[in-house]
């Protein structure tokens, strides 16, 4: 007896073992080589059976239409699409699929704040040979910028966010602001007018969107991270630097004053703050808009009253224009069909009707020039804003004039610690500047803990 | 509780071969019942825990690549400063939650095997119901009912004129979850004491009905000596389960205004570490780490009620 | 002399159970509800239009009815797993609570031990222990690991021991019964109230499980209903666009995935009623 529970001990660790050793596990930075799941059980129907299928990841809403086209225009390739998550629970499964060297997509949608940090673990291919260059010219050079590393290639962009100032027209009517503030300075004080009168608070200052309170911080100058991927071990990160701690300061103070909310956004809470007019302006991205709607805000009371301003400067006489937000298409070097898969990649929601069924539900913003020149988009009367034609006053100009940002090889951690020190500020534990001092220790910290050499 | 036969109870039957014979053949009868579970239990438990704990033992840094690095993980896991806080938060949750949520269910289990009728298997059912409401529509519930906005706490604030407190801010997030964990999961070990006491005989109660005790006594005396093992289960699951922490704060994160941090409970770090940082060897350290600290609770659990030797019988 | 003394009684049962009801009436409330009145500031609780068959409607055809999909996944993975499960810990419960066996306490012991490293460790070897074998985003991914309920287990020892007199046992064997009769005819019975809470707690476990799948699962064609609404939740929560306000349905097919449990606990509690009496042993 004594054997056989020495064997059902013994059996089970050898097993484990022999599986690690069989080099199923291989946790080494590079995240080349494995293969990747197979391309079945699509969402969608496949239009052409015998064409090279990819595995595509997504979570676009209308992706079903985007797919349907692309597949029907194609013949040598086929998209299988399905929907393994939004954001942080798709980044998650395709990092464990990374590790285990097993069931990654073919093509897999990203945001532009992630790439970095997948392309440090070579789980992306540089989409530059397979014919990325010839696209290059439908997109700005801010949403060119975003997805490169000087001339690699790593995803093809779809969507973007630039950044502008979505208001009440109403509540600036009643609280006597004339015009939408076009500098910070402005803002702030229409935001103590609003409130000494007894109106509503100006805006939010949520610990939840760290990557708005980063394109703020890179809209004064500041510069958070220098990297360049072909120099892998080198890391500059500048998060203490003066414009930084402005910017911090700036929100923290507003915060303290009770001028801004505190409140996380994307919650029930904030939506129903919305609807109410709880808040005077929305510090927001392009694709607010969409999310708003969907989310049931202008529909009922506040009906017709926003209305969208550039977003404020800290030097009105030079404008910087920030972006938030916004996703690309990449291939995974799991892949076993490069080419296909950067076909797919480069073509998925670049056709035509994919762009304006994107743009005209709201869906997304879309980055691709062949829209953004056109006179549909560029006139269109937005139902949200009461008509204003907000891609040619606001949108489009912004996001031509964005230059790109450069982003950290671990965006997710850096963000997570943005967000305690704004929640910490908002708890008035600290103050801007102390934040910025932190928070830069926190991440050289880390930094050097994941073996970079950091400036 | 059946009164174990002792083993010598075999040789009341008569040849002695034959009852030799049928103890070895009922032993080895013993290993099949329990052999599909084993296997499943090797499959799905050790082997991972096993290939977990030999990550555990090698660091991969972004830069760098995966080196063999002993128990470094572990030493840095025990001083680090989110692990403490983490598991210091579970322990002061656990003193308060597991005696609250099994003393509830232990009087909801003792009246419903009291009360017969509609409203008993109503409330039964009620009871259980939140154990069933699946944790992804918790944020959201609790979003609503926790709301400063329009929740049923503001309303009823308001009626009275005061502020209403939030319960997942800093301050109040121990109480908010406190009653977001009793809530869940009270149901489920009263269901489990319930079914318990339902396999009591009931003339045991006739005898001491009839020696004059209460139907209080009877509850008290007779009834909660008699679901020890069951209790004492609960207790040790309860405990293993608190200590282990992830679901309800993990899902109620979004929007507790940031009073929910990624370090908040030593599971949910571990978490993090593995999913979003991409740090999965750490996190294995963090994870036995926090086993090792879950054994030691368990051990001075069975210590201090005296279990050592047969748990659960 | 028993009426006045159950008063106190039925109102403390009446007091929890108010306590236990109001989030569930929240839900059945808020499915009533469509985007605008869940927002409007309306009181949580009470309702505010009736709009519930509008809402089932939207459930059942959003998305080329992948509701419907999910529901199904959720009835397979909580039937094959959950009951699977129950039989697994049935007798392995019956093993170790009525067999004095070598080891039997040692492997009890491990058994233990194991549960106290959080599952959070052994997703992502499971992960690869599972795509080394191409079960990857195959239902066996899903159903497999529901095997395995070592708390399960553990409750089965208890309910077993507590509730099979060996006397029972022995009377059987002598009888000449083999083990597996014995088990079917004499100890299964007086079980029943055991096997039944643990078919109910294990499939409630399957039907509501939301971490493995996750885990396992990337096609959207197999989710269960937990992450197929996790899905929906995490669209919500940012970029709705399309119109659709995802959390009405969220209210909704949370409330709607509800309704097989209760089903499954209505038809199981009857159940509950004691195993043979003992008066069978003589």
């Amino acid at each position: 007896m004594r054997f056989r529970t020495t064997l059902s001990v013994v059996a089970p660790v050898v097993l484990a073992l022999g599986l690690a050793g069989c080099g199923g596990w291989d946790d080494s930075s590079s995240g080349s080589g494995g293969t990747a799941a197979k391309a079945t059980n699509c969402t969608n129907k496949i239009v052409h059976e015998d064409a090279k299928k990819v595995l595509v990841w997504a979570w676009y809403p209308n992706m079903a239409k985007v797919v349907d086209n692309f597949n029907n225009q194609h013949t040598d390739v086929q998209a299988c699409w399905t929907n393994a998550g939004q954001g942080q629970p798709e980044y998650a499964k395709f990092q464990t699929a990374i590790s285990a060297k097993k069931g990654a997509p073919d093509v897999i949608m990203l945001e532009a704040d992630q790439l970095v940090g997948f392309e440090i673990q070579d789980a992306l291919v540089d989409l530059a040979p397979y014919g990325a260059n010839e696209v290059k010219k439908n997109f700005s050079d801010g949403a060119w910028k975003d997805v490169s590393q000087g001339d690699k290639v790593f995803a093809a962009p779809v969507d973007g966010g630039p950044m502008a100032l979505i208001y009440r027209a109403d509540i600036f009517e009643k609280y006597g602001i004339k015009t939408p503030p076009k500098t910070w300075d402005e803002y702030a004080a229409d935001a103590k007018k609003v409130k000494d009168a007894g109106g509503p608070v100006f805006g939010d200052f949520g610990s939840n969107v760290p990557a708005v309170t980063t394109a703020l911080m890179i809209q004064k100058g500041a510069q958070p991270f220098v990297y360049n991927l072909a120099d892998k071990k080198n890391l500059t990160v500048k998060l203490d630097d003066q414009a930084t701690k402005d910017v911090l300061d700036y929100w923290g103070t507003l915060s303290k004053q009770g001028l801004v909310g505190k409140e996380d956004q994307f919650t029930t809470d904030y939506i129903a703050g919305m609807v109410g007019g709880k808040y005077a302006t929305y510090v927001s991205a392009a694709w607010a808009p969409g999310y708003l709607t969907g989310a049931g805000v202008g529909n009922g009371k506040d009906k017709g009253k926003f209305a969208v301003a550039p977003l404020p400067q800290w030097d009105a006489s030079k404008p910087v224009s920030v972006n938030w937000g916004g996703s690309a298409f990449a291939v995974t070097s799991q892949t076993a069909d490069k080419a296909a898969a950067a076909k797919v990649a480069l073509g998925l929601y670049a056709d035509d009707a994919s762009l304006k069924d994107g743009w005209q539900t709201q869906t997304i913003f879309p980055l691709n020039q062949s829209v953004l020149k056109s006179d549909d988009f560029l006139n269109a009367k937005i139902e949200f804003f009461d008509g204003q034609t907000v891609n040619k006053d606001i949108y489009v100009p912004a996001e031509n004039a964005y230059k790109g940002a450069v982003y950290s090889p671990f965006t997710v951690y850096y963000y997570a610690q943005l967000q305690a020190q704004i929640a910490k500020i908002n708890q008035g534990g600290t103050t801007g500047s102390q934040a910025a001092t932190d928070l830069q220790a926190q991440i050289v910290n880390y930094a050097k803990q994941q073996g970079f050499s950091v400036q | 509780m059946a009164v174990e036969t002792p083993v010598s109870a075999g040789t009341s039957v008569p040849a002695a071969p034959v009852a030799r014979g049928g103890r070895v053949r009922r032993r080895n009868a013993g290993w099949l019942f329990i052999l599909p579970f084993l296997l499943v239990f090797a499959a799905f438990l050790v082997a991972p825990l096993v290939y977990a704990g030999y990550l555990s033992l090698w660091t991969k840094g972004l830069a760098t690549g995966t080196t063999f690095a002993g128990i470094d993980n572990y030493t840095r896991a025990f001083g680090d400063p989110s692990f403490r806080k983490g598991l210091w938060f579970v322990l002061r949750f656990s003193v308060v939650v597991i005696p609250l949520q099994i003393v509830v269910a232990l009087v909801a289990a003792l009246l419903l095997d009291e009360i017969t009728g509609r409203l008993a298997r109503f409330s039964r059912l009620m009871i259980f119901l939140p154990y069933a409401i699946p944790a992804v529509l918790g944020a959201l519930m609790w979003g609503f009912l926790y709301s400063p906005t329009f929740g049923p706490i503001e309303q009823i604030a308001s009626f009275f004129d005061v502020r209403a407190p939030f319960l997942l801010s800093q301050g109040n997030v121990y109480y908010g979850l406190l009653n977001v964990v009793t809530w869940q999961w009270s149901g489920y070990y009263m269901i489990i004491i319930y079914a318990a006491l339902k396999g009591i005989d009931s003339s045991i109660y006739e005898a001491a009905r009839i020696d004059g005790a209460t139907a209080r006594q009877i509850a008290l005396r007779v009834k909660v000596p008699m679901v020890g093992s069951a209790l004492a289960l609960i207790l040790v699951f309860s405990l293993i389960g608190t200590l282990q922490f992830f679901s309800e704060p993990q899902i109620l994160r979004p929007i507790a205004n940031g009073s929910i941090t990624p370090d908040f409970t030593p599971n949910i770090y571990a978490y993090e570490l593995a999913f979003n940082y991409a740090q999965f060897n750490y996190a294995s350290a963090i994870s036995f780490a926090l086993g090792f600290v879950v054994f030691v609770a368990v051990a001075i659990f069975m210590v201090v009620t005296r279990k050592r030797g047969s748990l659960f019988t | 002399m028993t009426r006045p003394r159950h008063v106190w009684a039925k109102l403390l049962l009446l007091a929890l159970c108010c306590y236990f009801l109001v989030p569930v009436w929240w839900v059945v409330v808020a499915s009533t509800k469509n985007a605008e009145g869940l927002f409007s500031g309306s009181g949580a609780l009470w309702f505010h239009g009736f709009h519930l068959f509008d809402n089932l409607h939207a459930l059942f055809t959003f998305n080329n009815g992948e509701y419907l999909r999910w529901l199904g996944n959720s009835a397979l993975y909580a039937f094959a797993g959950g009951l699977g499960c129950t039989v697994v810990s049935v007798l392995a419960g019956y093993g170790f609570a009525k067999f004095r066996f070598r080891g039997r306490n040692l492997v009890f012991a491990l058994v233990l031990g194991s549960v106290m490293v959080p599952l959070t460790a052994l997703v992502i070897p499971t992960f690869v222990l599972m795509s080394k074998v191409g079960l990857i985003d195959t239902i066996w991914a899903v159903i497999l690991p529901s095997l395995l309920s070592p708390f399960a287990v553990y409750l089965m020892r208890v309910y077993a021991g507590a509730s099979i007199p060996d006397e029972l046992l022995d009377a059987a064997r002598i009888d000449g019964a083999g083990e597996l009769r014995t088990f079917w005819r004499v100890a299964l019975p007086l079980m029943r109230p055991g096997v039944v809470t643990v078919a109910l707690l294990s499939i409630v476990a399957t039907w509501n499980n939301f971490f493995l799948p996750l885990t396992m699962l990337s096609s959207s064609k197999l989710y269960p209903l937990t992450v197929g609404i996790g899905l929906w939740e995490q669209l919500a929560s940012s970029n709705n666009g399309g119109g659709q306000s995802l959390w009405n349905l969220i209210i909704i097919g949370s409330l709607v995935s509800i309704i097989p449990l209760i089903i499954a606990f209505l038809t199981l509690q009857k159940y509950w009623q004691g195993g043979l009496s003992v008066g069978s042993l003589k």
